[in-house]
């Protein structure tokens, strides 16, 4: 995750840069994040934080993440994807009840009594969520007197506006300017 | 000369550490259980250390000297959110406790904001009642500059964290420490660990600059004798709350309430004098289940003795 960050106050800068870094990656969600861009103007106070998502979250069952088979009446599971291993669980837990799993290694498990086209189809992320924790996370790094804010969400962009007071024209007319271009790099980048 | 010493081990055997406490004559300011695990706060003469380090390590303990003891401090953040509130603010306190202070961490209701931030009069009169403040802005140069008012009007010693280095605050405050501003983890890196010693030694600083000024004019009593007359009082020997009587430097808050227990305090005689008489006995402005006692200086008694002669 490459993060640049533009701002008036040096000692700041560095500071939100850390603070920015840790916060995603108390959240786990690094993984998820290409880049971002911070502007902090804090004499204004403007900050505006964009941020560049590897991909457009989408929608994960089951079947995206782990290997399924059929053998008589149980289901066999191997998990491939090891972050989703909790969700999985939880999810056949709430289903099947934890006395039908059975977990034989930490990604491998045995649901008695499951049907593979019945599982297969089991939501287990949606992209909403996962769109939400990434703001929450931007809201959480932005300083805390800084409450009127407003997102700009476009393919795998998300930037978030945010100042004290009113919320000015001129200080969105410059996050759209700057989410826009972040859009234009994303998609260069991905063609590229 | 008596010191402030501090003993972490065990209760195993700590009773010889009592009884030898009360051999040397010292007294003992504040203890702590936890589980198999105790700390004891006390003040000793100088002359005896040895005798009390010696038990102490035959034990399985450990004594050592704590020079922020008796004082009471607040560390204060802009709001009580998670934006404010956690790591450096708990580090702080931690340092101060392990300095032997009691440490309070507290936040403004609205100190949130660059524009918006306030202070009202009434977190400005909680704030006086401690020996001094830590007051932890954070890590935009002008912000904190902005934001001089909020530690302006307040009278206890003031030691101003922020991340950057202000210009133009000296006057408001006793020291600044700069380069610790907010942060999302616990300090725990070696330049931030020597930070929190820093931090430490400022405050031990202000605090000995503080008992200087309070030697050129000497308590009437001190707070540590009057301690023990208090722990007498039956409400306080049995009040269930951690730290029943907090040591300050110029007197002591006592987590009883001051309306139910006037009579008492009022008239509680010290050398021959009502308790009344030679301090200033109010309610705490924190909650109103605790007393504030603020003991008067030897001049300030013989100024109203004089008065009453005329």
């Amino acid at each position: 995750m490459e993060v640049e960050v533009v701002g008036t106050d040096p000692y700041g800068d560095a500071a939100y840069k850390a603070l920015f870094e840790g916060i995603i990656g108390d959240i786990g969600k690094t993984f998820m994040i290409e880049g971002a861009k911070l502007v902090l103007k804090p004499e204004v106070p403007l900050f505006i934080f964009s941020v560049v998502l590897r991909n457009v979250p989408g929608g994960k069952t089951i079947s995206n993440v782990a290997s399924l088979r059929q053998e008589r009446e149980d289901l066999h599971m191997s998990i491939s994807e090891e972050r989703y291993a909790p969700d999985v669980l939880a999810q056949l837990w709430k289903r099947y009840g934890r006395s039908m799993v059975e977990q034989q290694t930490r990604f491998d498990l045995i649901v008695h009594g499951g049907k593979a086209e019945e599982i297969e189809s089991i939501p287990i992320s949606s992209g909403e969520t996962a769109i939400k924790e990434i703001l929450g996370a931007v809201w959480r790094a932005l300083p805390e007197g800084i409450r009127n804010r407003e997102t700009l969400i476009d393919d795998r962009v998300v930037t978030v506006v945010a100042t004290e007071e009113t919320m000015k024209p001129e200080f969105l007319e410059e996050a759209r300017t700057m989410h826009d271009r972040m859009v234009e790099d994303a998609r260069r980048h991905k063609d590229v | 000369m008596f010191e402030v010493v501090k003993y972490d081990g065990g209760v195993y055997r700590s009773a010889e550490l009592f009884e030898a406490i009360e051999d040397v004559g010292g007294t003992v300011l504040h203890q702590l259980r936890s589980a198999q695990m105790l700390t004891v706060t006390m003040s000793i003469p100088e002359e005896d250390h040895g005798v009390l380090e010696s038990i102490s390590k035959e034990i399985g303990g450990d004594l050592r000297s704590v020079p922020l003891a008796g004082t009471e401090i607040a560390v204060v953040g802009c709001t009580l959110g998670r934006h404010h509130m956690p790591h450096p603010i708990c580090d702080i306190a931690e340092v101060l406790r392990e300095g032997g202070a009691i440490s309070v961490v507290m936040g403004l209701a609205r100190g949130r904001g660059k524009n918006t931030s306030q202070i009202s009069k009434r977190e400005i009169e909680v704030l006086d009642e401690y020996d001094a403040v830590i007051f932890m802005l954070g890590n935009f140069k002008p912000c904190v500059e902005t934001k001089r008012f909020l530690i302006e009007d307040i009278t206890a010693p003031v030691i101003l964290v922020s991340g950057p280095m202000p210009d133009g605050m000296d006057d408001c405050c006793e020291a600044i420490v700069a380069g610790v501003g907010r942060k999302c983890e616990r300090m725990k890196s070696a330049e931030e660990r020597a930070k929190l010693a820093e931090i430490g030694s400022t405050v031990n600083k202000v605090i000995a600059e503080r008992k200087r000024q309070l030697e050129e004019d000497p308590l009437y009593i001190h707070p540590a004798e009057l301690k023990q007359l208090l722990e007498t009082y039956e409400p306080i020997d049995m009040c269930l709350r951690p730290a029943p009587i907090v040591l300050h430097l110029d007197g002591l808050r006592v987590k009883i309430p001051y309306k139910e227990h006037k009579d008492y305090f009022d008239n509680l005689m010290v050398y021959g004098r009502r308790l009344s008489e030679i301090a200033d006995i109010t309610e705490s402005k924190l909650q109103d289940s605790s007393t504030l006692i603020r003991i008067r200086t030897t001049s300030q008694i013989e100024d109203a003795d004089r008065k009453k002669q005329q």
